[in-house]
């Protein structure tokens, strides 16, 4: 689960990292006011929460809410309004999130000078199974030119299960070249984002920039997390902390039936147990005809949830054809067949659709929908359902 | 043995009295596997499916001498049935579970080391060795005993890789789900390694999946190994769906951002037949 920069934050400075005063806004009124609160006199910083990084680079695809990008430096409260009125309800371009993010809320932060910045990155090495330390100094050139020209420029060094040790905080404090002070307050820093990556089940903690105050203290400016959703259950704290604001309304119903919903680029619509089949379907065939959407069902599945399923597919209007596509393992195919013929009572079967079971309860399933008599096709395998699909729609057409 | 368990191996079932675990290890013992008894805490001193029950995996094995533990807790519950399981010394777990805190992936692997043990999945349809012994979730009636040894990180696409072996006119010498989470506990090197060792596999299908350099470091011990059986990968996802990073440091991690096209150039680098499309491994696996 991505969470936002305030959220993320917020649960740094639980477990001892120094962040910059901000509150959240989501009107522009309320960026006034808690601009105010926050000092008394400005500059302020607007930052547009979106679950995408790059935001300093990015532009808003609305001509009204101006040139600006999705991070804004203002001096004056006016400037405070005006730019939260551009920004709120405005959708965000920047080079991680090329399809437009919806910005719901912006954090209003105080301007804090630094002396010198680095990037600090905490995530799951897969490889070696263990948490890796990463980073790298800023002050002259940012994270991402480091990482396509001269990635030998980042440290990386194994975490073990107690975090960081001193002197492993010392190495990395030398590596950045930061100051006495600084260094002195490194290891601190560093054990803190330890503690929250372990105590929330993280699976990255990134902190882009960190700055150096004159004093020597250290400053998380930016932040971002990826929360385990399979370890949500051990945090309900944090479940509050989940936004739906830029998730389409199909993966949002879908999750509430434990499914997931993906979209690609074509026009066929596919219901699949596993995110693999989709995969290899996508690509299979002729030009102009390709997998749009996908449903992944998964495993633990009943009657009831399938038709919805199948519901959600069905009333994208990009789609001119479904496949359903089950190899049955956990799955009972038959449970899939049951589904079918419920979500076509009750929507009906205006679009073609081509059916393959394969596995678990296979011939019982077929059985079932011959029974139907509903107007849909068997296929024998994969690719065959693909030729079959695109066959229907062409003759549909 | 084909790939570490046969019809011999005795396996021992963790969380046998759940409603999934109950209807696929029936299916297991019809299927020919040797289960010799399941753990259930609370459920001691019963039976089910014809098999004892014990509290714990200890008693467990001191009464039935186990091999090897198939694993359908819930996931939650993933990490202590491990701990108890290697703790009474059994060495192969295949874990069907889904839904393990990552987390509790990195203290297993370090148990796992220790342990001197290797578990398959989690998330995974398992382990089977065709008319000897299934060790997980897979419909058993598309199996054929042959020569093909598969891997694979997909459920679905295992099941879909069956098929095109069979397709070809041959048959499967062991097949094995990694599972497709993020940290796994078997990986594509150690099962390559595990197929080339075994007399009975003559050619490998790999299906690997985007994410991760899994399939990588699989290629690049194979690259390095002597005596080569030819393999035949299915790379499953596309850059659409990947390439959404959130910050820098998963890309970082990878030493940076792997495309399909780099991944497919390093396995192809390495001496692997790589398909582009799922249906094309059977004409691959004729033509060898």
């Amino acid at each position: 689960m991505n969470i936002h920069e305030y959220q993320a934050k917020k649960l740094l400075n639980n477990n001892g990292i120094f962040i910059p005063k901000g509150q959240i806004a989501y009107t522009p009124l309320e960026a006034q006011t808690v601009a105010k609160k926050i000092s008394r006199k400005g500059p302020w910083i607007l930052k547009a929460q979106i679950h995408a990084g790059a935001r300093s680079k990015g532009h808003f695809t609305e001509k009204n809410a101006g040139l600006g990008s999705g991070i804004r430096f203002v001096e004056n409260l006016e400037d405070v309004y005006k730019n939260a009125g551009q920004m709120l309800g405005a959708t965000l371009v920047t080079p991680q999130a090329t399809q437009g993010n919806y910005v719901s809320r912006i954090y209003v932060e105080e301007f804090m000078k630094i002396k010198q910045s680095f990037y600090l990155g905490m995530g799951i090495d897969r490889t070696s199974a263990s948490i890796v330390l990463l980073a790298a100094n800023t002050s002259n050139e940012d994270i991402e030119k480091i990482v396509s020209d001269s990635p030998e420029k980042i440290f990386r060094s194994p975490v073990g299960r107690r975090g960081p040790t001193k002197n492993q905080s010392l190495k990395v404090a030398n590596f950045l070249e930061l100051n006495s002070q600084a260094t002195e307050n490194f290891h601190k820093f560093v054990m803190g984002m330890f503690k929250t990556f372990i105590n929330n089940d993280a699976i990255m903690v990134e902190i882009n920039p960190a700055g150096v105050l004159s004093g020597g203290e250290i400053v998380a400016l930016d932040a971002k997390i990826i929360l385990d959703d399979k370890a949500l259950f051990r945090h309900p704290d944090n479940l509050p902390l989940r936004d739906n604001d830029n998730l389409l309304p199909a993966v949002i119903k879908a999750s509430r039936y434990g499914f997931s919903y993906v979209e690609y680029g074509g026009n066929i619509g596919c219901i699949v147990n596993g995110e693999g089949l989709a995969w290899a379907m996508k690509g299979l065939n002729a030009k102009g005809f390709d997998i749009g959407c996908s449903l992944n069902v998964k495993g633990g599945v009943d009657r009831d949830k399938i038709a919805a399923g199948i519901k959600i597919i069905a009333s994208n209007p990009r789609i001119d054809g479904i496949i359903i596509n089950i190899f049955g393992g956990f799955l009972r195919c038959d449970l899939i067949a049951d589904g079918i013929i419920d979500a076509a009572a009750e929507v009906g079967l205006n679009i073609p659709m081509v059916v393959r079971f394969e596995g678990t309860n296979r011939s019982k399933a077929v059985e079932i929908l011959k029974n139907s008599a509903l107007p849909l096709t068997m296929a024998e395998s994969t690719s065959d359902a693909m030729e079959k699909i695109v066959k229907a729609i062409k003759e549909n057409m | 043995m084909p790939f570490l368990v046969d019809k011999n191996t005795r396996i021992l079932i963790q969380g046998i009295t759940g409603t999934q675990a109950s209807f696929q290890v029936r299916r297991s013992i019809e299927y020919g596997s040797n289960i010799v008894c399941g753990v259930t805490p609370g459920k001691g001193k019963t039976e089910h499916l014809g098999v004892p029950v014990f509290d714990t995996v200890a008693e467990a094995v001191a009464n039935t001498h186990p091999d090897a533990s198939l694993i359908f807790v819930p996931g939650s519950s993933v990490k202590p049935a491990v701990s108890e399981a290697l703790s009474a010394g059994i060495k192969l777990l295949v874990c069907i579970s889904a839904g393990v805190p990552v987390n509790d992936m990195l203290e297993i692997n370090n148990m796992l080391c220790v342990a001197k043990a290797r578990m398959i999945g989690p998330n995974t349809p398992g382990l089977i060795v065709p008319n000897q012994t299934r060790m997980g979730i897979f419909p058993e009636n598309i199996f054929h005993s042959g020569n093909v040894g598969i891997v694979s990180r997909s459920s679905t696409l295992t099941y879909e890789a069956v098929l095109e072996v069979n397709r070809s006119g041959k048959g499967e010498s062991a097949v094995v789900g990694l599972g497709d989470d993020m940290v796994i506990g078997m990986n594509f090197a150690d099962s390559l390694k595990l197929f080339h060792e075994d007399n009975d596999t003559s050619a490998i299908v790999m299906i690997g999946e985007m994410g991760g350099v899994f399939e990588e470091e699989g290629a690049d011990w194979y690259k390095n190994y002597n005596k080569k059986k030819p393999i035949i990968c299915y790379i499953a996802g596309d850059d659409q769906t990947f390439n959404k990073t959130i910050g820098y440091t998963n890309d970082i991690i990878t030493h940076g951002h792997i495309t399909l096209e780099m991944k497919k150039k390093h396995l192809r680098q390495s001496g692997i037949i790589v398909v582009d499309k799922m249906n094309q491994i059977h004409a691959a696996l004729s033509r060898l």
